[in-house]
């Protein structure tokens, strides 16, 4: 109960003991009394009532007017229903787009993780270098070190991904699996769905080889079956039994099909793995003692490795020596690459916004200078600013209110867009889903728009120059609204070219990755995944298989040539660069080795893939694992190392630790033309080809179909399943199609832009359009006597056009000044932004300009066709 | 439920309450009875306020600064709240008193036509 309900009670009790007191001294029995006193004071509540409007009768009052004015608003703008609903439409647009922008924003960057404990949870790495890359992977002896120097953090995770050949559950096939240490799961806070997770038991060489499926896999892949648990797998050429499946979590550290422990991957138990400290593939994460902080970790973190890098100088390079540790935030690691693409899309979605609040302005703008004959009248009649301007606001509110309602229906499938775009960048995307704050969002905005868009029209000025006004019901459009009015058209159009350029520049970029020469022949060339067991060099008899699987099926019909090789162009990362040297080759003082990309081909590969030979020969049946090692270098290899000079049959060799203290020299037999696998818009690129039987395993299949190459396939897998039942076949793809796939993001990104900038040019030509006809329909009168006075209709319609020619131009202008501005304080925050083109500029206001005309067409087709008399007659 | 209306008794004139109750705590401060019984007394019984809508005027005249109440102790040895005027109230009693003489005169005049002109 309120004080002031309290009170009154109080007040009612004096009263009646007055009443009852009166009575009884007027003679009647107590009980008559109080009876009568009560009956003659009526009915509490409903005074209680009465009271309530006094005590808020301000409230009361505000309410009350403001839900009369709000009705009286609908009417008039049901009178105004296209007016309404291009408002409505419009900020439906904007508050959607940026409630949608606005949840994944904070669902990716700010919200907390599912994982337990996820505030003690670390990712370390090393701090990115200016201009370089940094390492985010560490090898076996590094990870102990750290282990024994970092006290700060209480447990360890190690992670790494490896290919596996699965058998044994299912058809065979390669799964993406994740090897961890015993404290992995615990270090992130993840529990079980089914069974159990990995633990400390199952480390060390003792232990038995365990595997958990992720919880994707296990839905997708075997629907949820319970009986999987306790199945023994064949992973590679180890076993692993079944024990659990990992609760839904996001996939991170890497996208993983199965999580294994070490001992269920013969490469973890490889020397290599183990002693080598270059081998660098294990990721590490952490769990702080609760009271360590980032920069403690930090500083311990440097001295092992400042420690690593004086004791085993041979192992670091110039630019790992000196490299600074780094840790962070789990949180912050796995939102980081998405944070640029998120606030972009903000941006975006603000310019959005902007267009829209400054269309709806010039609508309602153009509306009220309509109504400024009413406005004048009530000015007239006694009504304050303050009502006018309430009239104004409970119009803007229903017009407002209708646009976020619209608004946050169209959030929600706007946000899913935008979410699995932002889950390229960051998994956390994946999660993300529609909340609360996503209709507040969209309430709030529309608020702010509604106040903002119920002070744009200016007022009559009381008392003053109202007799105009009150003279005719006509419109009379001062300067002052008219300038305004363009203003907001000439600023719409700005933001619109700039978007527009934006989305030219991506998509010139994709059409240009769509259509880059790649020196390959992408139509014919079919590769598929014919996964090889290990990463250990091939024994004879799987050199003997797999190249009796290739002679089987270059006899099929249709083919011309196959080959295996060990990078799918663009789709596989390949095996990376690594420094190497050369005959006559003597670094300059100081200067670092050159790199190069290390490829494995089988015979015919060159010819398969339509890459020409410059000079030698290419790998044949003698080039054994036995016989003298021998590679083929691309053009830009021979003219780097040997200028001038015959690269032929001169000898390099690998100075990396990988391949021991006693580099291999190796014979060059053949120059090819640059082959780039790793862009689609081909660079020069320095590669060395080894020969199949010679170096490791290649697990592609290239094949050259003369028809169609998709009509291979079923006969290809038949040959490999004939030959082995546990020979993984999959993804065969064209080269064409591969190189559309690996595009997908490129595409997204200019699907989503071009989205945003289609909107902003929808509701700025909107604009444009419903300005002109304001102005036509205003100068109905002057249209008039133009007429009267000798202009043909061709006169009037090329005047109003050629005003929308001109807001047009003013704009462009503007938004080319604006945007030039803006991306050079843009590229100073991002590596990647990119002034557009020429083209893309052109294109941009191209479409403008035709939108603007096309826009102008219907109000100047109006204008031509005024009649005179109807005109002169109108006052 | 409507009520039969009393033949004897003068239904109080719309915004006329607000100036009888100012005129009544004329005398001194009064609590919500005592002012109702006042009003009562004076038009011998024509007048009769209703409790419901005198407590909400009372409310409305102190929010609006004519009148200011505290607590005390009635009669009936009862806690009651006594309303007093202000002196933006004694104010507002004269000039709702100007008003109200003036809109008597008016409207006598438009009643009683012949009274009007002789003067």
């Amino acid at each position: 109960m309120r004080p002031e309900d309290r009170e009154l009670d109080d007040e009612i009790r004096g009263h009646l003991a007055l009443e009852v007191q009166q009575r009884i001294d007027r003679g009647e029995d107590p009980e008559t009394a109080r009876l009568n006193a009560l009956r003659q004071f009526g009915y509490v509540p409903r005074m209680r009532e009465e009271m309530r409007r006094v005590w808020y009768s301000r409230w009361f009052d505000m309410a009350e007017a403001l839900v009369q004015e709000m009705r009286v608003g609908l009417r008039s703008l049901l009178r105004a229903k296209g007016l309404a609903a291009t408002v409505v439409i419009t900020l439906a647009l904007g508050i959607g787009a940026n409630a949608a922008i606005f949840s994944v924003v904070r669902g990716v960057l700010m919200r907390p993780l599912v994982n337990r404990g996820e505030d003690l949870l670390v990712y370390i790495g090393e701090a990115k270098q200016a201009g370089g890359v940094e390492e985010t992977t560490f090898s076996v002896p590094e990870v102990k070190d750290f282990r024994a120097g970092v006290p700060s953090i209480e447990k360890f995770g190690e992670f790494s991904t490896i290919d596996f050949t699965m058998n044994g559950l299912g058809e065979p096939r390669v799964v993406h699996a994740g090897v961890v240490n015993g404290e992995f799961f615990d270090v992130m806070g993840l529990k079980p769905a089914l069974g159990r997770l990995i633990e400390p038991s199952d480390d060390g060489l003792n232990a038995a080889g365990v595997a958990v499926l992720t919880y994707r896999f296990w839905t997708n892949t075997f629907n949820s079956d319970p009986s999987v648990i306790g199945k023994v797998i064949r992973l590679d050429k180890g076993n692993a039994t079944v024990i659990g499946v990992l609760e839904p979590s996001i996939p991170y550290p890497a996208e993983t099909e199965i999580i294994a422990n070490m001992i269920a991957s013969p490469h973890h138990m490889g020397a290599m793995m183990i002693t080598l400290r270059v081998h660098r593939m294990t990721q590490l994460f952490g769990r702080l003692k609760p009271e360590a902080a980032l920069e403690s970790v930090r500083a311990e973190l440097n001295t092992v490795h400042a420690t690593m890098v004086r004791e085993h100088p041979e192992s670091y390079s110039k630019r790992a020596a000196q490299a600074q540790m780094n840790v962070s935030k789990l949180r912050d690691q796995i939102a980081a690459p998405a944070r640029t693409i998120l606030l972009l899309l903000l941006a975006a979605a603000g310019i959005v916004f902007i267009i829209a609040c400054s269309n709806v302005a010039n609508l309602i703008l153009a509306r009220s200078v309509r109504r400024e004959g009413e406005l004048a009248v009530r000015a007239a009649l006694g009504a304050s600013k303050g009502a006018l301007r309430r009239t104004l606001l409970a119009e803007s509110l229903v017009l407002c209110g209708a646009g976020a309602a619209l608004g946050v229906l169209l959030a929600r499938p706007m946000m899913s867009l935008v979410a699995q775009f932002a889950a390229r960048f960051s998994v956390r995307a994946l999660e993300v889903t529609v909340d609360s704050t996503l209709l507040w969002v969209g309430v709030s905005l529309a608020m702010i728009a509604a106040v903002l868009l119920a002070y744009v029209p200016k007022l009559p000025a009381s008392g003053s120059s109202t007799a105009p006004s009150l003279a005719s019901g006509s419109i009379r459009i001062t300067p002052g609204t008219n300038r305004r009015l363009r203003v907001f058209a000439t600023t719409q159009i700005a933001f619109s070219f700039v978007m527009l350029a934006g989305a030219a520049t991506l998509l010139a970029t994709l059409i240009s990755m769509q259509t880059a020469q790649t020196g390959l022949d992408m139509r014919q060339v079919l590769v598929a995944d014919l996964p090889a067991p290990s990463l250990g060099l091939a024994t004879e008899q799987e050199v003997a298989f797999y190249q009796e699987m290739t002679r089987r099926i270059g006899e099929l019909p249709g083919v011309d040539g196959v080959s295996l090789g060990a990078t799918v162009p663009w789709r596989d990362k390949g095996l990376g660069s690594v420094a190497f040297s050369a005959d006559g080759f003597a670094p300059a003082n100081g200067e670092e080795l050159p790199r190069a990309r290390i490829r494995i081909v089988s015979s015919g590969f060159f010819e398969v893939l339509g890459v020409p030979m410059y000079a030698g020969r290419d790998f044949n049946a003698g080039d054994r694992r036995d016989s003298e090692p021998v590679v083929i270098v691309t053009k830009s290899f021979a003219d780097r190392m040997f200028a001038g000079g015959d690269a032929i049959n001169r000898k390099m060799w690998w100075v990396d630790p990988f391949f021991g203290p006693k580099p291999t020299p190796r014979r060059i037999i053949g120059i090819v033309s640059d082959v780039d696998d790793q862009n689609v818009v081909r660079g020069s690129v320095m590669a060395v080809y080894h020969p199949l039987p010679q170096f490791g395993m290649a697990g592609r299949l290239f094949v050259h179909a003369s028809g169609d190459p998709y009509a291979l396939v079923p006969s290809i897998a038949r040959i490999v399943r004939s030959m082995s039942a546990t020979q993984p076949f999959e993804r065969a793809k064209t080269l064409e199609d591969v190189r559309t796939e690996v595009l997908a993001p490129q595409r997204i990104n200019a699907f989503v832009s071009i989205g945003f900038a289609g909107v902003a040019l929808l509701i700025a030509v909107v604009g444009v359009a419903g300005v002109l006809a304001f102005g036509v329909s205003a100068r109905t009168r002057e249209f008039g006597v133009r007429l009267a006075i000798g202009s043909t209709p061709a006169d009037l319609l090329k005047g109003v056009l050629s005003e929308g020619v001109v807001i047009v131009s003013i704009g462009i202008a503007a938004g080319a000044a604006f945007g030039y501005a803006f991306a050079g304080i843009a590229a100073s925050y991002f590596d990647s932004m990119r002034m557009p083109g020429v083209g893309s500029l052109l294109g941009a206001a191209g479409v403008l300009v035709s939108a603007a005309v096309a826009a102008s067409l219907m109000p100047a087709a109006r204008a031509s066709r005024v009649d005179v008399l109807q005109a002169l007659r109108s006052e | 439920m409507a009520k039969t209306p009393d033949p004897e008794r003068l239904e109080i004139l719309q915004g006329t309450l607000d100036m009888l109750i100012l005129r009544t705590l004329q005398w001194g401060p009064c609590h919500g009875h005592g002012i109702g019984q006042a009003i009562s007394q004076q038009s011998d019984d024509l007048l009769k306020i209703e409790t419901g809508s005198l407590y909400p005027a009372l409310h409305r005249l102190e929010k609006r600064g004519w009148l200011k109440s505290k607590w005390g102790i009635s009669e009936a040895n009862h806690k009651a709240k006594y309303y007093e005027l202000t002196a933006p109230g004694k104010a507002q009693l004269l000039r709702e008193r100007d008003r109200w003489s003036q809109l008597v005169n008016v409207m006598g005049r438009i009643m009683n036509p012949a009274a009007g002109t002789e003067e």
